[in-house]
């Protein structure tokens, strides 16, 4: 009898719980899912806007778009392309962001102003950082360019020559998200505690050693968050390509999405970006489950 | 009159003859009488940012004064105009109640039946007053604006004529040369003027889809077999690898740092500044040297597109303004045309802005055109008037070809990828060539 009524107020509460969240859930479903489910059918047909009556619902050959896909050099060079970017802005984003927030986690008012300052470029509109790395990048009326030829170092356009594109949008890329992972960084450095710290300083411990033993493990699970965030993030690195380099030279910094992008909006081939929208989706996922398991493993080994 | 200006009529008017003539009869003139029919309507218009379509917006007002239609009107950049609209234009959605009709979406917008026919417009007497004159617009501007039935779709405010400029001709003149008239001259000439007092000899801008087919043309190639007819992408032939390679060695050796990344406003201002010389670009841009703002206004000079080996095939590119499907207030946005294209506000446009590219016949043969298009001592309005006359050889077919935004693409990459060192001529276009005929197969055509 008891039991029975326990497992009746259980179930009561788990209406409760499922009435109270299915606003939340229906909002979700709305405007995540469904685009989600509608991105994945497209991706079965031929969709072609030019001719959407006949190709929307051809269902004839299912995975063409993504056979054609994985036999499309294009498609295979941008994945690879954006495996480049993606790893060397987020090695150089937590990198500089650590160094930052090592630099300025102290108390004083000189260094509350700056590290303002260095929140500036992460938000600013994408669009205006584009922008800002266009006049870095255009010799004709860049300061960079001017400064460099004045002291001696004149330097070509970097993002019109093959083997500097992609380094470029890396630099425009980091500059405008280290403060991210800096912020994040610098939060974690606040909540560790004094008393480890001290007790390695009384131990004899160098700085080194201290930040390796002491602090790093405190706040490695931090830089592992801000690592992936900018992982996944970096997916859409597309306004500085857009405005940059619109993917060239020929195909050095054309990234998933951006040749995505150019299949959609200049030739209108719905149902193949939809394929490859599907799998740049898939891979995200993919990543984000894998660094998941890693973070889970190596706390369970601690 | 001088010989030049007959020479010039008589090359436009074989031109427009060439091409075909059109017998449109205008009706009578609608009882105006001052009311405001559509007063309060608010229309939605967008065209990619040419001198034209930033200058009317100075002259809005006034439509709003004679009509009480309030107008939402953009003017984005090229690209971003053409994905924005073609976008729109694709989901049938009502965003826009004009547009401009993109020379290399003609066929394609028009064809997929995302414009509206302007005929029961034009041909309406109660719509359409006698003083609007449809048969006045060049028959050659208006032909990509119509459908293999004849029918209307759009009107023409452009015919971009591609001309050869230099922004300092004083260095060229110090250097013992006058403008070109053969590629053969320009490569002559280029080294000797390279840098001198910094200055850049050559500049183009990097939509290399426009500016490197006429080049492409002079060594003897296509962008298609042959276009309209066969559209079998011919990218990979020995013409076009020479046209790439000495196309590709001007701009490494002779341009500014840079020109890979170079947009067309950007192209405009290196003119205006004196940062680069010599220049293959449409005439609307480069008029922009003789502008009261340019710092070249008194050593800029003009001339024909050169000669290549196998001739002379100067880019020429129309624009129109049509109503979309979707447009929810076709009437109001009729009467935008007829006053965005009419001819009193053409003929004003040329007179306060300097707008030479103009596509009515009584614009062009009016003395205004020639006194407009006098331009530092160079007469460019007959040069834009033998340069439509070009139009004849037919070698502007390959623009208006439905699948040409693919092979544009392709084009752009690979010049790309030349000038930047990834690949050779022969291997940057086998590979545009094969990536063309992938993306043209994709949009169900049997090659």
């Amino acid at each position: 009898m008891a039991s029975a009524a326990i497992t009746s107020w259980d179930r009561q509460r788990r209406r409760a719980f499922f009435w109270g969240l299915f606003p939340a859930l229906a909002v979700l479903a709305v405007i995540t899912v469904a685009p989600a489910v509608y991105l994945v059918v497209t991706s079965l047909t031929p969709l072609n806007l030019t001719n959407p009556v006949q190709t929307g619902l051809d269902f004839s050959d299912p995975l063409r778009n993504y056979r054609e896909a994985i036999a499309d050099y294009r498609f295979r060079n941008s994945v690879w392309v954006q495996v480049k970017l993606s790893l060397a802005t987020v090695v150089a984003q937590v990198l500089i962001g650590l160094g930052l927030a090592l630099l300025l986690n102290a108390r004083s008012k000189l260094l509350e102003a700056i590290r303002t300052a260095f929140l500036i470029p992460m938000v600013l509109p994408p669009i205006v950082v584009a922008l800002i790395w266009k006049i870095i990048y255009s010799p004709d009326v860049s300061p960079m360019h001017r400064l460099l030829e004045f002291v001696g170092f004149p330097v070509r356009s970097l993002i019109t020559q093959a083997d500097t594109a992609l380094w470029a949008i890396a630099v425009a890329d980091t500059w405008e998200w280290f403060p991210f992972t800096m912020l994040i960084i610098l939060a974690s450095l606040q909540m560790v505690p004094d008393e480890p710290l001290e007790a390695a300083k009384i131990d004899g411990a160098t700085s080194y050693q201290s930040f390796w033993y002491v602090v790093l493990p405190y706040i490695q699970p931090a830089i592992i968050v801000a690592a992936l965030f900018r992982l996944i993030d970096s997916v859409k690195a597309f306004p500085l390509i857009y405005v940059l380099t619109n993917g060239g030279p020929g195909q050095v910094t054309e990234v998933t999405n951006y040749f995505a992008f150019v299949q959609a909006f200049n030739f209108s081939y719905w149902g193949y970006a939809s394929a490859i929208a599907t799998m740049l989706v898939a891979g995200v996922f993919l990543l984000s489950w894998l660094l998941r398991r890693l973070d889970q493993a190596g706390q369970r080994d601690e | 009159m001088s010989t030049i200006w007959r020479m010039s009529r008589r090359s436009l008017l074989g031109s427009t003859a060439a091409l075909g003539s059109t017998l449109i009869l205008p009706g009578k003139a609608p009882a105006q009488g001052g009311a405001k029919p559509f007063a309060g309507t608010t229309l939605n218009i967008s065209s990619w940012s040419a001198p034209y379509a930033k200058w009317l917006q100075e002259y809005l007002p006034e439509f709003t004064e004679l009509t009480g239609i309030e107008v939402n009107y953009d003017t984005p950049g090229f690209a971003v105009y053409n994905q924005q609209v073609d976008l729109e234009l694709s989901t049938g959605g009502s965003a826009y109640d004009v547009a401009n009709i993109t020379f290399i979406y003609t066929s394609r917008w028009i064809g997929a039946g995302w414009f509206t026919p302007l005929d029961d417009f034009y041909n309406d007497p109660n719509k359409t007053p006698d003083e609007f004159d449809a048969a006045d617009f060049l028959n050659g501007t208006q032909l990509p604006m119509r459908d293999a039935e004849g029918r209307t779709y759009g009107f023409s405010w452009v015919a971009d004529a591609m001309h050869a400029g230099a922004s300092r001709f004083d260095i060229m003149e110090e250097a013992g040369f006058g403008m070109p008239k053969s590629f053969d001259e320009l490569m002559a000439m280029v080294p000797e003027i390279h840098k001198v007092k910094g200055v850049s000899a050559f500049t183009a801008e990097n939509h290399h889809g426009w500016i490197f087919p006429p080049i492409m043309q002079a060594f003897g190639g296509n962008v298609f077999v042959d276009p309209p007819h066969n559209i079998m992408p011919a990218l990979d032939t020995p013409e076009v690898h020479e046209a790439s390679r000495w196309y590709v060695d001007l701009q490494n050796n002779y341009g500014p740092d840079g020109w890979l990344a170079q947009t067309y406003d950007q192209t405009v201002n290196v003119l205006k500044q004196g940062r680069a010389n010599y220049c293959l670009f449409n005439q609307p841009f480069l008029m922009q040297m003789g502008a009261p703002d340019s710092k070249t206004k008194e050593t800029c000079a003009f001339a024909m597109y050169p000669e290549g080996p196998k001739g002379k095939f100067p880019g020429l590119a129309v624009h129109g303004w049509g109503i979309p499907t979707g447009a929810r207030n076709k009437d109001a946005s009729w009467e935008f045309i007829k006053w965005a294209v009419g001819k009193d506000l053409m003929m004003r446009m040329l007179e306060e802005k300097g707008y030479g590219a103009v596509t009515r016949r009584s614009v062009i043969e009016s003395p205004k055109f020639k006194e407009v298009n006098m331009v530092n001592g160079y007469d460019v309005g007959d040069i834009y008037l033998r340069t439509i006359g070009l139009a004849e050889q037919g070698h502007m077919a390959y623009r208006t070809v439905h699948v040409y935004p693919q092979a544009n693409a392709q084009i752009n990459k690979a010049i790309e990828m030349i000038a930047s060192g990834q690949a050779t001529p022969e291997e940057a276009w086998r590979q545009a060539q094969e990536n063309a005929i992938a993306d043209i197969r994709r949009a169900g055509v049997d090659l």
